[in-house]
């Protein structure tokens, strides 16, 4: 018996969010358990499982955290860029036309 | 404030400036879109932690932080000149990336025991992604290192020739006597290069890529220390000093090649192009 991770999508244009998992033989018996226990209820119109041994993810997590200003990923960053881009255009206008 | 501090702080901060404007060179032609990603995000972390490191700088001097990175005139830069080489291919990057990272971890992990707070501070923050950009390199040199032929043999001659160079990044910085008697640097710059020619030559070894080339290349004059394949000619400086390519020593002296002033035309253009202009 494995574990199994089931994720399941809400409709077609949802993504597929984990709900849960269940413990089977294999993938068909798993498919067959997740949908009895977690689209039971019309939660979702699709449904996958996945071994969880064959979910990977990073040993130490604080990789995953952001040590330095990363300010530049983000919107508000560029806050006030239209504004002066209309004030560059204008200006170029002024110098052209004068 | 301490004199010593300054040219050692400098140096680091111009390594990485000039190492994350080559690394920038990749973002929309590097092998795939996700790498394409994960390396412009490399690069921009360099450019993130040269910035903090002119701030350094900056409080030490009283110099405005862009003006440091991009108003000085080419002689001014203290890079080492591997930094400054063209990408060339993915191997000669990949061949770089790999040793400048385990480079820097080097001398990182030193100046984290500075006696400068303020620099063991800050460095303490670089190494957190310093050490992500170690595990990118070494996934990639691994496979490619164990995968087909021409790419190992690609990256076989990328690394003999980034190797040659590689040993600019411990040249003796001014002042290199007095920061470590004064804690600054807590390791002599010699004795970096010795550990790193240790942990790099032992991880080539487990790599399976030749290292006996490696250990004679200060020797060894076919090497050619460029990735574009053109031998290095070493720019005459007004006093006649070299670039030494084989050594890749004299960028922290101010004596950089003849990339160098190509990439410093590139960076520098907009910021010399529209003096105080703000974003």
């Amino acid at each position: 018996m494995e574990v199994y991770e089931v994720f399941r999508r809400a409709g077609h244009k949802e993504p597929f969010e984990h709900c849960g998992a269940v413990i089977a033989p294999d993938s068909d018996m798993a498919l067959l358990m997740a949908k009895e226990c977690f689209l039971r209820r019309r939660e979702g119109n699709h449904i996958w499982v996945a071994r969880r041994s064959d979910i990977h993810s990073f040993e130490d997590e604080s990789l995953l955290e952001i040590a330095a200003d990363k300010s530049y990923r983000f919107a508000e960053a560029y806050r006030g860029v239209v504004d002066k881009r209309e004030k560059a255009r204008r200006r170029a206008q002024e110098i052209a036309s004068s | 404030m301490s004199d010593s501090l300054v040219p050692l702080v400098l140096s680091l901060a111009d390594d990485e400036l000039v190492l994350g404007h080559r690394h920038s060179e990749w973002t929309g032609y590097a092998p795939h879109i996700e790498e394409d990603v994960a390396f412009s995000s490399i690069a921009q972390d360099e450019i993130g932690h040269a910035t903090a490191l002119y701030q350094l700088v900056g409080e030490l001097t009283g110099d405005d932080p862009d003006h440091l990175a991009l108003g000085r005139e080419p002689d001014d830069y203290r890079n080492a000149t591997i930094c400054e080489r063209p990408n060339g291919d993915w191997a000669f990057t990949l061949a770089r990336h790999w040793l400048y990272d385990h480079a820097d971890s080097v001398r990182l992990e030193s100046l984290e025991g500075s006696s400068n707070q303020e620099l063991a501070a800050l460095v303490h923050k670089i190494r957190r992604e310093e050490r992500y950009h170690l595990i990118h390199a070494e996934a990639w040199v691994k496979r490619v290192a164990h995968g087909p032929v021409e790419g190992r043999t690609k990256l076989i001659d990328a690394m003999a020739a980034a190797w040659a160079e590689i040993g600019g990044i411990f040249e003796e910085i001014d002042g290199e006597e007095k920061a470590v008697y004064q804690g600054e640097l807590p390791t002599p710059t010699a004795e970096l290069h010795r550990t790193f020619q240790e942990r790099t030559i032992a991880a080539l070894d487990e790599l399976g890529l030749p290292t006996e080339i490696h250990s004679r290349a200060d020797e060894q004059a076919e090497f050619v220390a460029s990735s574009s394949g053109d031998l290095i000619a070493g720019r005459e400086s007004p006093n006649g000093e070299q670039t030494d390519p084989l050594s890749g020593r004299g960028g922290r002296r101010g004596k950089h090649s003849g990339d160098f002033d190509q990439l410093w035309e590139t960076m520098t253009g907009q910021y010399r192009a529209h003096p105080g202009a703000r974003w």
